[in-house]
C-alpha cells in the first residue's frame, strides 16, 4: 500500500510539474503576441498571477458575454465528460470482440473482412458520419431527438445523449487501432509457454491469457486516446450543436475570446494528464512486472 | 549486411534474413497495394491540379447546370453553382499536399533528432527532452490549433507546421525505444571497437540501416492524420476558405442540400476522404506488419 501511495504522489507531482510547464509555454506564446489582452503579464510576477488564478479556479469573466467563466465552462465540461466516457465505452465494446475473434482466427476467413470493416469505420470523417446519422434518424425514424434540448420543456435529456455518443464512438478513429493492438498482443500471449501449459491442463485459453493479453494493452491504450477523443468531440459537438467544451472552444475561437480558451486549454490538459495518472495507477495494480 | 529482427516469431535467432516477398502475407500485399493506389492517385491529382491540364475549370460557375447528378460528362456531378465536383476534388489535393509534406517532414526530422539524442545519450538528455515532449503531448491537438488560430491568424501552412510539431513526441518515443534496443546489440559494440566514428554509427548503422522503417510508417500514418485534420478544419470553416476548393469545405457546402435528397454533393468528397485516409492507414499498417515494428498511430 505504501508503494502505491508513494507512486501516486510521485506521479501527481510529475503531473503538476507538467501542467506548470504547459502554462509557462502558453504564457510565453501570449507574450510574444503584440497587443493587450488577458493572460498577458509582465515578467515572472505576471506568470505567478496567471497560475494563481488558474489553480484557485478564479478565471475571471469572458470578453464577449461578460459572464463569469466558471458558470460557462463547468456545465460544458460535464457534458463533454459524458460524451467522452460514453464514446470510449462504446469503442471498447465494439472493438474488443472483433480483436478477440481475429486473434483466435489469425486473420483468416471472416476476420479479415471484419478488420477491413474496422478500418472503414475508423476512417469515415466524423463530420460526415454525424450528418448521415442525423439524416437517417430524422428522416426514416424519429425516435431519437437530433439536438440537445434547451429551455424549460427539455423533456428527457438522456435520449439526446444517444446519437452523439454513437457517432463519436464509431468515428473517433481508434477502433481499428484497438483491434490491431488487442489481436497482436493476444496472439503473442497465446503462443507463450504458460498459456500452452494451461491449455494442456484443460483451462480455457482466453481465461489464462486474459490478464496479459487483453487487460494491460486495453488499459494502456484507452487512456492514451483521451486527447484524440477530446479533439473529435470538438467536431461532433459542432455537428450536433451539443453544449460542450469543444463547441465552446470553437465558438470562443471565432469570437477571439481568449480567457475562455485559456481555461479550456487548462482543463483539457488536466483531463489528459489525470487520464495518464489513472492509467499509471491502474497498470500498477494490474501489471505485476511494473515496479514503483 | 542487412539485419532483420524476428523477436516475435523466432525469439532465439538474432540474425535471420527472409526476403520481403516471403514475409508478406496476402493480407499485407492487398493492404499495401491499396495504399500505393491511394498514394499514386494523390500524386496524379496533385500534378494535374498544379499544371491545370485535363480537367474542367474548378472555379467556373454555370447556373444552367446546377445540381446535376453524376454522369459521364460530369463524373461526380455538379454543385449548387454548377461547378464540376470532380475537378474540384482534383484541385482540392492542393489544400493538403504541400502542407502535409511540410508537417510530416517536421515531425520525422525533429522526432528523429530528439529520439536519437534521448536514446543514445540517455544518461544526460532523456529526462529533460521527454519533459518537453510530454508538454507538447498533453495539449489536445485541435485545442492547440484553435489557440494558434486565435493568436496568429495563420495560413494552412503554419497550422500544418504546428500539427507536425504536435506529433513529434510520438515519433521520437518510437525512435527512442528502437535506439534503446539497438545500442546494446553486438554490431554496435563491434563498430565501436573497430573505431567507427559516432556519427557513422548513429546515422548509418542505427538510423539508415535499422530504423528507417519506423520513419516511413510514421510518415504514412502522419500524412493520413494531416488529411483528416485539414478536412476537419476546412469543414469547421477555419482552414481553407470557400472559393478555393478543399475536400472538407466541399462536404460542408454539400451538407446544406443533404435534406433535399441531393446527397452526392457531400457524399462523394466524404467518400474520397474516407478512401484516402483508409489507404494511408492500411499502407502504414501493412508496412508495420512486414517490418515487425510495434508502431501505432
Amino acid at each position: 500500500m505504501v508503494r502505491f501511495l508513494k507512486h501516486f504522489f510521485k506521479e501527481l507531482f510529475g503531473m503538476l510539474f507538467l501542467v506548470v510547464g504547459v502554462t509557462a509555454i502558453l504564457y510565453l506564446i501570449f507574450n510574444l503576441m503584440p497587443g493587450e489582452f488577458p493572460g498577458k503579464g509582465r515578467g515572472f510576477e505576471g506568470y505567478v498571477n496567471l497560475l494563481r488564478r488558474l489553480f484557485t479556479f478564479r478565471f475571471g469573466t469572458s470578453i464577449v458575454s461578460g459572464r463569469d467563466i466558471n458558470s460557462i465552462v463547468f456545465p460544458a465540461f460535464r457534458n463533454t465528460l459524458i460524451l467522452t466516457i460514453g464514446s470510449i465505452f462504446l469503442s471498447v465494446m465494439i472493438s474488443v470482440p472483433i480483436g478477440i475473434f481475429s486473434a483466435f482466427r489469425g486473420f483468416e476467413t471472416y476476420s479479415w473482412p471484419l478488420s477491413i470493416l474496422t478500418y472503414l469505420l475508423s476512417s469515415i470523417p466524423v463530420f460526415y458520419l454525424g450528418y448521415l446519422s442525423l439524416y437517417l434518424v430524422s428522416r426514416y425514424t424519429g425516435y431519437l431527438p437530433i439536438f440537445y434540448p434547451h429551455g424549460a420543456e427539455r423533456g428527457n435529456p438522456v435520449l439526446s445523449y444517444v446519437l452523439p455518443i454513437l457517432v463519436l464512438g464509431f468515428g473517433n478513429e481508434s477502433i481499428s487501432e484497438i483491434v490491431r493492438l488487442i489481436s497482436n498482443e493476444l496472439r503473442r500471449v497465446m503462443n507463450t509457454k504458460y498459456v500452452t501449459a494451461s491449455k494442456a491442463r484443460g483451462e480455457p485459453m482466453l481465461r489464462s491469457s486474459f490478464h496479459e493479453g487483453l487487460l494491460i494493452p486495453l488499459v494502456s491504450i484507452i487512456f492514451s486516446k483521451v486527447p484524440f477523443i477530446i479533439g473529435g468531440a470538438v467536431i461532433v459537438e459542432y455537428v450536433f450543436n451539443w453544449p460542450g467544451m469543444g463547441r465552446l472552444a470553437f465558438q470562443s475561437t471565432l469570437d477571439r475570446d481568449l480567457p475562455v480558451l485559456i481555461v479550456i486549454t487548462f482543463l483539457s490538459v488536466i483531463c489528459v494528464r489525470s487520464g495518464m495518472l489513472i492509467k499509471e495507477m491502474l497498470l500498477l495494480f494490474i501489471d505485476p512486472e511494473r515496479r514503483a | 549486411m542487412k539485419r532483420y529482427y524476428y523477436e516475435r516469431e523466432l525469439p532465439n535467432i538474432e540474425k535471420f534474413y527472409v526476403p520481403l516477398s516471403k514475409r508478406a502475407s496476402v493480407r499485407d500485399v492487398v493492404s499495401i497495394g491499396f495504399g500505393l493506389f491511394v498514394v499514386s492517385y494523390l500524386v496524379v491529382f496533385f500534378v494535374i491540379s498544379i499544371t491545370n491540364s485535363f480537367i474542367k475549370d474548378p472555379m467556373e460557375i454555370d447556373i444552367s447546370r446546377m445540381f446535376l447528378p453524376p454522369s459521364l460528362e460530369h463524373l461526380f456531378g455538379t454543385d449548387y453553382l454548377g461547378r464540376d465536383i470532380f475537378s474540384r476534388i482534383v484541385k482540392g489535393t492542393e489544400a493538403f499536399f504541400i502542407p502535409g509534406i511540410i508537417s510530416i517532414s517536421i515531425s520525422t526530422t525533429f522526432g528523429l533528432l530528439f529520439g536519437i539524442v534521448s536514446g543514445y545519450y540517455a544518461k544526460y538528455f532523456s529526462k529533460i527532452i521527454f519533459y518537453f515532449l510530454n508538454i507538447i503531448d498533453s495539449i489536445p491537438r485541435i485545442i492547440l490549433i484553435l489557440l494558434i488560430i486565435v493568436l496568429f491568424n495563420p495560413s494552412i501552412y503554419l497550422i500544418m507546421a504546428f500539427v507536425g510539431f504536435s506529433s513529434i513526441p510520438k515519433v521520437s518515443s518510437y525512435i527512442k525505444s528502437k535506439v534503446d534496443v539497438l545500442k546494446r546489440q553486438h554490431f554496435i559494440e563491434a563498430g565501436k571497437s573497430l573505431g567507427l566514428s559516432e556519427s557513422s554509427l548513429i546515422f548509418k548503422h542505427i538510423v539508415w540501416l535499422s530504423s528507417k522503417s519506423v520513419l516511413v510508417i510514421q510518415a504514412t500514418l502522419g500524412l493520413g492524420e494531416t488529411v483528416l485534420i485539414e478536412t476537419s478544419l476546412s469543414y469547421l470553416g477555419i482552414g481553407v476558405q470557400e472559393p478555393i476548393p478543399s475536400w472538407g469545405n466541399m462536404v460542408a457546402m454539400g451538407k446544406d442540400f443533404f435534406f433535399q435528397g441531393k446527397i452526392w454533393l457531400s457524399t462523394i468528397p466524404a467518400l474520397v476522404i474516407m478512401f484516402t485516409i483508409m489507404g494511408l492507414y492500411l499502407l502504414g499498417d501493412g508496412l508495420n506488419s512486414i517490418y515487425n515494428e510495434k508502431v501505432s498511430r
